[in-house]
């Protein structure tokens, strides 16, 4: 019987990368229609096809990984390498919404009044509701660390516990963030303040949000005995992310709510 | 250099970790780690989170007490308004708060038209 002499996978055929790149061409050219025609329907059908596709492509890859054994150390190892090179990315992603801010601030142009924050803008107290946002993530990023620990020592009960609290504390987060999102005396129309503001805070928000999905998979995993104390490498890249989304609100916070207001 | 030991010590799973520390003495490694960050959480990370909130509620009930809405002056560089946006009228952003977002023209209710 034919099986294979190395450690590595061979990954069988699979729709999802296709269907995934269908889905991006159909929401990105979706948004555009959706700008000039008003019309949400290839919005629309490119977002569902993005989520049923994350959704089975991730579910075929638990498969392969904790059911079928694919994912050996030398595989986990290309695993690591992958996380760490997209989080790596995302890093960059966000650099490039800091150097608009950045120049936008530190040079204000005579059409802003030639000051930061610019004239008739009125920014919000870092050391109100921001400020609570920052404790709550910093908590958060102790809790996933517990979680870890408490996995990594085989403490079931634990690692649940702590698990769920992280993911409590960032929906607390994004509750907060939504609420000062429509109590902020400024919108992303608001000129450059407005929409360095936005758009840099508000990918961090989507960020949150996917963060805490990729830890709610990992607590139901966790719940169905999917993780060992020796091999959890799926909530290890949950953990990693958290902690990017965690530095990059720090850096959010310093720059644009304390050094900008 | 500093960059490969990064990745090293990243990409040294738990797996090989554990394997080496599968005595009794590591398993209470991982147990007392695990009781740290047990004890972080609830005396430092929770306590700061309360302070926090307590915090935002005294403020947020003064600034209720004593609020007043900024005057309108309209500036040519807020507002901006080169394309509408692509929901409603197309002159409200997205989280629009009518009593603390005025529209290019001003406050709502304060304009005849709007």
């Amino acid at each position: 019987m034919a099986h294979q002499a190395h450690a590595y996978h061979m990954v069988d055929p699979s729709p999802w990368p296709l269907t995934g790149a269908i889905a991006a061409l159909l929401m990105t050219s979706g948004l555009a229609v959706w700008f000039h025609q008003h019309s949400m329907i290839l919005m629309a059908i490119g977002t569902v096809l993005m989520l049923l596709t994350m959704y089975q492509w991730w579910r075929d890859i638990v498969r392969e990984g904790t059911f079928q054994g694919h994912h050996t150390p030398p595989v986990q190892k290309g695993l690591r390498y992958g996380m760490i090179l997209f989080i790596t990315s995302e890093v960059f992603f966000f650099l490039g919404f800091f150097w608009a801010f950045y120049h936008a601030s530190l040079a204000p142009t005579p059409e802003l009044g030639g000051c930061w924050p610019p004239t008739g803008i009125f920014t919000l107290d870092p050391l109100e509701v921001p400020l609570l946002n920052t404790a709550v993530l910093l908590a958060s990023g102790v809790t996933v660390t517990w979680a870890h620990h408490s996995m990594m020592g085989g403490d079931r009960k634990q690692a649940i516990q702590s698990l769920t609290m992280t993911i409590v504390l960032g929906f607390y987060f994004t509750v907060l963030q939504a609420m000062e999102y429509v109590d902020a005396p400024f919108t992303i129309g608001d000129g450059v303040y407005g929409a360095t503001f936005f758009v840099a805070t508000g990918f961090h928000g989507l960020h949150v949000m996917i963060g805490s999905i990729f830890l709610a998979v990992c607590l139901l995993r966790q719940i169905k005995h999917h993780f060992t104390s020796g091999h959890h490498f799926g909530f290890e890249a949950a953990a990693w992310y958290w902690h990017f989304v965690d530095v990059v609100w720090l850096f959010l916070y310093v720059s644009i709510y304390w050094w900008g207001s | 250099m500093a960059l490969g030991r990064l990745s090293q010590a990243l990409l040294k799973s738990s797996l090989t970790q554990s394997r080496r520390q599968l005595s009794a003495t590591a398993d209470q490694g991982h147990a007392d780690a695990t009781k740290l960050w047990k004890r972080l959480t609830y005396l430092v990370a929770f306590p700061a989170v309360a302070v926090c909130m307590l915090n935002m509620y005294l403020k947020m009930q003064h600034h209720a007490a004593h609020y007043v809405q900024p005057e309108f002056i309209p500036y040519s560089h807020l507002r901006i308004r080169t394309k509408r946006f692509p929901w409603g009228d197309g002159s409200k952003s997205l989280f629009h708060n009518s009593k603390l977002n005025a529209l290019p023209g001003g406050y709502e209710g304060v304009e005849g038209d709007e």
